[in-house]
C-alpha cells in the first residue's frame, strides 16, 4: 500500500491514469445507479403484472373446478329430492357423481337420524380407495355418528350450502395416507316441503389433489401457491406438513409478525393485492386473490430474489465489464501518458546530468509543436544560456579575484603609508588607527617632528575606495612636504591645498584637522579645514570639542587663504582627533554613536595612555553598532603633549 | 448419544422392563386412552412410557388414543381400555350413570374451560347465542354455569367446536385455555379480551383432567394401579422440568398419529397444562382431588340436573 501511494505520488502516469479511471468510475457509477434504479423499477412493474396474471389464471381454473363441484351437488341435490322415498337408490347417486367429476376424493348424501323410521343413521358415501375402486357405503352407526361434524352441522345451522374448513377425515384402518384424507368438503342441505332440515349432499376435495392441480403455477422458479381458507388454515402450500396443520398466523403465534398478520388479516377479509414481507426469513413479493364464493384466498409467494434474478445478474455483468473496462482504461492510459511523459523523463535526466557539470550534454531534438516539444526547446535554449552564462561568470569571477588581488596589494601599500611607529619619547604620548570602510579607505593621518615641534594631521577624503585612497596618498604625500617647507599650520594648509585644487578633474576634496606643538612651551597652532574639532580632555576631567575655525576643506576653492588659531599650552591634555566614520557610525536601529556619547567615552575613565583611549574609544563604538556594517572609514588620532 | 446416556436412556429401561416382565409375567397389559387424540396435554404419559417409568414400576402400558366419534368413556365401558383420563365432571356424570369409575390421579388443578365469543363480546352478554360444546367431556358444568347465569344459550353439540365458530356458524365455542384458544387463536380471527370467559377466574374453576379406571378393574389390580398412578405423576413432573424435552416426544405421537396440529400450540399446551396443574392456594402440584371442588362440582351439577344424586370423594376416590 506505501509502494502504492509512494508510485501515486512519484509517478505522474500513475497519479493521472488514477484520476481518470476513478472519475470515469464515478460517471458509471452515477449513470449505473441511475439506470439500475428505473430497471428496478420497470423490473417490479412487470413482475407485478406477470404475477397477477398467474394468479388470476389459476384463481379462474380453480373457480372453475370449485364451481363444477358445485353444480355437481345442484345435480345430487335433484336426484336425492326426486327420489326421497328410495333412500336405497342414494349409494348409486353418489358413486356415480364421484365419477363424473375429477378431482372428486367422496360424495355423501346422509340424513338427520331416523329421518328413515326404519333406519336410526343413514349416511350414504362413496369414496376412492388407495387402488383407484370406488368403495360405496353406509358409514353411520354408533362409532361414526355424522351428525356431529361440521361437514352435516354447517349447512344445517347457516341454512345454506357453504365450503367447510378443512378436517381430516383419516382413520387407522384406511387404505390411503392422512394427506389423502385432508378434506374440504361442499355441503349442500337438504330440506323438507317446511323447510326443515333433513340431511345433506356432501362432495369431498383432497388437499392433496388441489395442491397437485396448483403445484404447477410458478412464475418465477421458487414461488409457490398458497391457498388459505376462511380461519387461515393451509389448503395448499408447496410444505405438507403445514397443509392443515398450520395456519398463517402459527408462527406469528411464538414469533409476533405485524407484516405477516397484516396480509393473513387482509387474504381473510378477501382483498386482493400485493405486499413485500419475509416469508420464512426470504424477502418476497405476495400476490393474493379472493376466491369469492368459497370465502378462501390464493396467493403466489415469489422470493425478490427470483424477481430481480435476471435483473441481478444483467447487474452483476454490467459491473463486471465496468471494472474490466475501468482497469482496460487505466492500462491504455497509463501507457499513452507513460509515452507522451517520455522526453520529460529524458529531459529530467539530461537535466540531472547538466547539473552534475556536464554542459555539453545533448539534448534530444523533439520535433513535436505541442507543449512538451516548447518545453523541450525552451530546455535547450535555458542549456545554451546557461554554458554562456556560467562562461562569463567564470570570466567575471577572475576578474574580480585578480582585482580583489590587486585591492589588497593597495591596502598594503596604503596601510605602508599610514605610520605604525610612534615616538617613544616622554613628552609626547601619540597614537593612531585607520580602518578603512572597503579594502582601501580615504582617511588618514600623519605627524612629523621638525625643529622642536610636533606636526601631525588627521583626514578625511572625499568618497570612498581606490579614488579616495589615491586622493589621501597625494595629501598625505603633501603634508610631508610642506612641513619641510613652512612652519606654520595655515601655509602648511595653503600649500596642500594649491597642490590638490590643481588638476582635480574630479573635485575631489579632504577635510583635514593640522596642529602643531611646541614641545618647549607647549603651545599649539592649529589650522581646521572643514573637518570636525578634535576633544580635549581638561585636567578637571571634562570632555568638550575645540572651538575651530571650520575654513574649507582642501581641493576644493584655489588661492583660499586659512585661518589658524593656537592655544598658549595644551602639556597634559589629551586631545583625540578623529574622522565622522567614529561619531557618525549608526547601529542596526540608524542611531548614530553621537558627539555626547564620545565625549562620554573620554570622561568616564581616567587617562591612561593614547593608545589606551584609543582602544576605550573603539570598545565603546563596536558596543554601539552591534555587529552592524561600517559605513564609513574610521580613523582616530590621539596626542598628549607632557611637561619636560 | 453418549455411551452413559445410552446406558440410562435405553438400556437401564430395557432391563427394568425384562426384569419386570420376568418378575411380573403374568401380569395385565394396561390399555390407557387418553380422552383425545395424541398431544402434549398428554406429555406427562407420553414421557412415562418413553423414559421407562411405566416399566420401573413393573407395568406392561400402551397408549391408544381414540378416535372423534368413539370417545374414551365408551371405550373404558366397552373393556377396549384400562385407564383414561376425564374431567371431573364428565367423571362425576359417568358415575352417575352407573359406571364406577376411581380417581387414581388427579392432574388438573384447575378448570381450563372457556367460552369465546366469536364476534368478540362479552359471552356473558350472549343470551340465546348459538354455543358449540362437545359431545362429551367438560361441557357439563358449562351447562350448569350457563342456566345459573340465565344466558339461554342453544347448546350446538359438535365434533368441530373449531370449525363451526371459523365459519360463524355458532356465536361462541367453548373450549380449553390449552387447546382450543389456541387453535382459534391461530385462525386470526379471534383477539384476547372482553370476549373470552375463563371459568378458573370464577366461582366455577372446578379442576378438570384426572386419570380413572373402572372400580372393577381397580379391585382386582389396586396395586397395578396406585404403581400406574405413581409412574404417571412421575412422567409429569419430568414433563414440567424439562417442556421442551416433553414436547418433542409429544410431536413424535403427534407425527405418529397424524393429529393434526402444529409443534408451536403443542408448545404452548403443554404451558398451559402445566400451569393449570398448580394448585391456586398450594402454588403446588398436587395431584390430587380437592374435597371443595368435588362437593361444588357436585352440587352445581345436580342443580343444573345433570347428577341424580350427589358424587362424593368416596364416589370418586378407591
Amino acid at each position: 500500500m506505501r509502494r502504492l501511494l509512494k508510485d501515486f505520488r512519484r509517478s505522474l502516469s500513475v497519479s493521472l491514469s488514477t484520476w481518470v479511471v476513478l472519475f470515469a468510475a464515478l460517471i458509471f457509477l452515477a449513470a449505473l445507479g441511475s439506470a439500475s434504479f428505473f430497471a428496478r423499477r420497470y423490473v417490479r412493474e412487470e413482475a407485478v403484472k406477470r404475477a397477477d396474471q398467474v394468479l388470476e389464471n389459476s384463481a379462474l381454473r380453480l373457480s372453475n373446478i370449485l364451481e363444477d363441484v358445485e353444480i355437481a351437488a345442484d345435480n345430487l341435490e335433484w336426484l336425492v329430492y326426486r327420489n326421497l322415498d328410495h333412500p336405497d337408490r342414494m349409494m348409486d347417486y353418489t358413486r356415480s357423481t364421484l365419477q363424473g367429476i375429477p378431482g372428486l376424493s367422496g360424495c355423501s348424501i346422509s340424513f338427520e337420524p331416523y329421518y328413515y323410521p326404519d333406519r336410526q343413521y343413514w349416511s350414504v358415501y362413496s369414496g376412492y380407495l388407495a387402488d383407484g375402486s370406488i368403495q360405496s357405503e353406509q358409514e353411520g352407526n354408533d362409532d361414526y355418528q355424522y351428525f356431529y361434524l361440521d361437514w352435516y352441522q354447517l349447512p344445517k345451522l347457516l341454512n345454506q350450502p357453504c365450503w367447510t374448513e378443512p378436517y381430516s377425515d383419516w382413520e387407522p384402518d384406511d387404505d390411503v395416507d392422512l394427506l389423502t384424507k385432508m378434506l374440504v368438503s361442499y355441503s349442500k342441505p337438504l330440506t323438507d316441503s317446511d323447510g326443515n332440515y333433513i340431511g345433506c349432499v356432501t362432495l369431498d376435495i383432497s388437499l392433496k389433489w388441489l395442491s397437485e392441480n396448483l403445484s404447477s403455477v410458478r412464475p418465477y422458479p421458487h414461488s409457490y401457491v398458497v391457498l388459505l381458507s376462511r380461519g387461515g388454515t393451509f389448503l395448499v402450500h408447496p410444505f405438507q406438513d403445514k397443509l392443515f396443520h398450520e395456519t398463517i398466523y402459527t408462527r406469528t403465534l411464538a414469533d409476533p409478525d405485524s407484516d405477516l398478520e397484516a396480509l393473513g388479516h387482509a387474504m381473510q377479509d378477501q382483498e386482493e393485492g400485493m405486499r413485500a414481507l419475509r416469508i420464512d426469513g426470504r424477502r418476497s413479493y405476495v400476490f393474493y386473490t379472493p376466491l369469492k364464493s368459497t370465502g378462501w384466498s390464493m396467493a403466489i409467494v415469489c422470493p425478490r430474489r427470483d424477481v430481480f434474478s435476471g435483473f441481478n445478474r444483467l447487474r452483476r455483468m454490467a459491473v463486471g465489464l465496468a471494472l474490466l473496462g475501468l482497469l482496460f482504461m487505466f492500462v491504455v492510459c497509463f501507457r499513452v501518458i507513460g509515452k507522451t511523459l517520455k522526453p520529460l523523463r529524458e529531459l529530467a535526466s539530461q537535466a540531472r546530468n547538466i547539473a552534475d557539470g556536464h554542459f555539453d550534454t545533448v539534448l534530444p531534438d523533439d520535433p513535436r509543436q505541442d507543449e512538451i516539444g516548447t518545453l523541450s526547446r525552451s530546455f535547450a535554449h535555458m542549456q545554451t544560456s546557461l554554458v554562456s552564462y556560467i562562461d562569463e561568470l567564470t570570466r567575471t569571477t577572475a576578474k574580480r579575484e585578480r582585482i580583489e588581488s590587486e585591492l589588497e596589494v593597495a591596502r598594503n601599500i596604503q596601510m605602508g603609508m599610514i605610520p605604525r611607529q610612534f615616538p617613544e619619547r616622554d613628552d609626547i604620548d601619540l597614537y593612531g588607527e585607520t580602518i578603512p570602510a572597503k579594502e582601501v579607505g580615504g582617511d588618514l593621518y600623519d605627524f612629523s617632528l621638525q625643529d622642536g615641534k610636533l606636526y601631525f594631521c588627521i583626514g578625511d577624503v572625499s568618497g570612498k575606495g581606490i579614488p579616495a585612497s589615491l586622493f589621501m596618498a597625494m595629501a598625505r604625500t603633501i603634508f610631508r612636504v610642506a612641513v619641510q617647507k613652512t612652519p606654520a599650520v595655515s601655509e602648511i594648509a595653503r600649500e596642500i591645498n594649491e597642490s590638490l585644487t590643481a588638476d582635480n578633474d574630479q573635485l575631489m576634496f579632504v577635510t583635514m584637522f593640522l596642529g602643531a606643538v611646541d614641545l618647549g612651551s607647549g603651545r599649539m597652532s592649529f589650522c581646521s579645514c572643514g573637518h570636525n574639532p578634535p576633544a580635549l580632555l581638561s585636567p578637571d576631567g571634562k570632555a568638550s570639542f575645540l572651538d575651530c575655525i571650520p575654513n574649507v576643506p582642501l581641493g576644493v576653492t584655489p588661492g583660499y587663504a586659512f585661518q589658524e588659531q593656537g592655544i598658549a599650552d595644551v602639556r597634559g591634555v589629551p586631545l583625540l582627533m578623529y574622522t565622522d566614520g567614529l561619531n557618525e557610525a549608526e547601529n542596526a536601529g540608524h542611531e548614530p554613536f553621537g558627539n555626547d556619547q564620545l565625549l562620554a567615552v573620554l570622561e568616564n575613565a581616567p587617562f591612561v595612555s593614547a593608545q589606551e583611549a584609543v582602544s576605550r574609544m573603539n570598545s565603546a563604538l563596536r558596543a554601539h553598532v552591534a555587529g552592524a556594517e561600517a559605513s564609513d572609514d574610521l580613523t582616530m588620532l590621539c596626542v598628549r603633549i607632557a611637561f619636560r | 448419544m453418549g455411551c452413559s446416556s445410552f446406558i440410562r436412556r435405553i438400556l437401564f429401561p430395557l432391563g427394568l422392563s425384562l426384569a419386570a416382565a420376568g418378575v411380573l409375567g403374568a401380569q395385565e397389559r394396561i390399555v390407557f386412552t387418553p380422552q383425545s387424540g395424541a398431544q402434549a396435554q398428554f406429555a406427562g404419559y407420553y414421557v412415562a412410557l418413553e423414559r421407562g417409568f411405566y416399566a420401573e414400576e413393573g407395568l406392561d402400558v400402551e397408549i391408544v388414543h381414540p378416535f372423534a366419534t368413539h370417545s374414551a368413556v365408551d371405550k373404558i365401558r366397552e373393556g377396549e381400555c384400562t385407564a383414561t383420563t376425564l374431567p371431573l365432571s364428565l367423571a362425576m356424570r359417568t358415575i352417575d350413570g352407573g359406571l364406577p369409575l376411581v380417581n387414581i390421579l388427579q392432574t388438573s388443578m384447575n378448570s381450563a374451560t372457556v367460552i369465546l365469543s366469536r364476534w368478540g363480546d362479552d359471552p356473558l352478554t350472549l343470551h340465546g347465542a348459538k354455543v358449540a360444546t362437545f359431545r362429551a367431556g367438560f361441557g357439563q358444568l358449562a351447562r350448569s354455569f350457563a342456566e345459573t347465569e340465565h344466558l339461554d344459550y342453544e347448546w350446538i353439540v359438535t365434533a368441530s367446536a373449531v370449525n363451526l365458530f371459523v365459519v360463524g356458524a355458532v356465536d361462541a365455542t367453548l373450549g380449553r385455555s390449552y387447546d382450543e384458544y389456541y387453535r382459534i387463536l391461530q385462525t386470526g380471527l379471534f383477539t384476547p379480551g372482553k370476549g373470552i370467559y375463563r371459568f378458573e377466574d370464577g366461582e366455577y374453576n372446578i379442576q378438570q383432567e384426572g386419570v380413572y379406571v373402572s372400580r372393577g378393574w381397580y379391585e382386582r389390580h389396586k396395586e397395578q394401579a396406585e404403581a400406574f398412578a405413581r409412574a404417571s405423576r412421575r412422567g409429569w413432573e419430568w414433563a414440567a422440568a424439562h417442556p421442551d424435552e416433553a414436547v418433542s416426544l409429544s410431536m413424535r405421537y403427534v407425527l405418529e398419529n397424524w393429529t393434526p396440529t402444529n409443534g408451536t400450540l403443542q408448545k404452548l399446551m403443554l404451558q398451559e397444562v402445566l400451569r393449570l396443574q398448580l394448585d391456586h392456594d398450594s402454588g403446588r402440584r398436587a395431584f390430587r382431588l380437592r374435597p371443595d371442588m368435588v362437593e361444588k362440582a357436585s352440587r352445581l351439577l345436580r342443580e343444573a340436573g345433570v347428577l341424580s344424586r350427589d358424587i362424593t370423594m368416596e364416589d370418586l376416590l378407591p
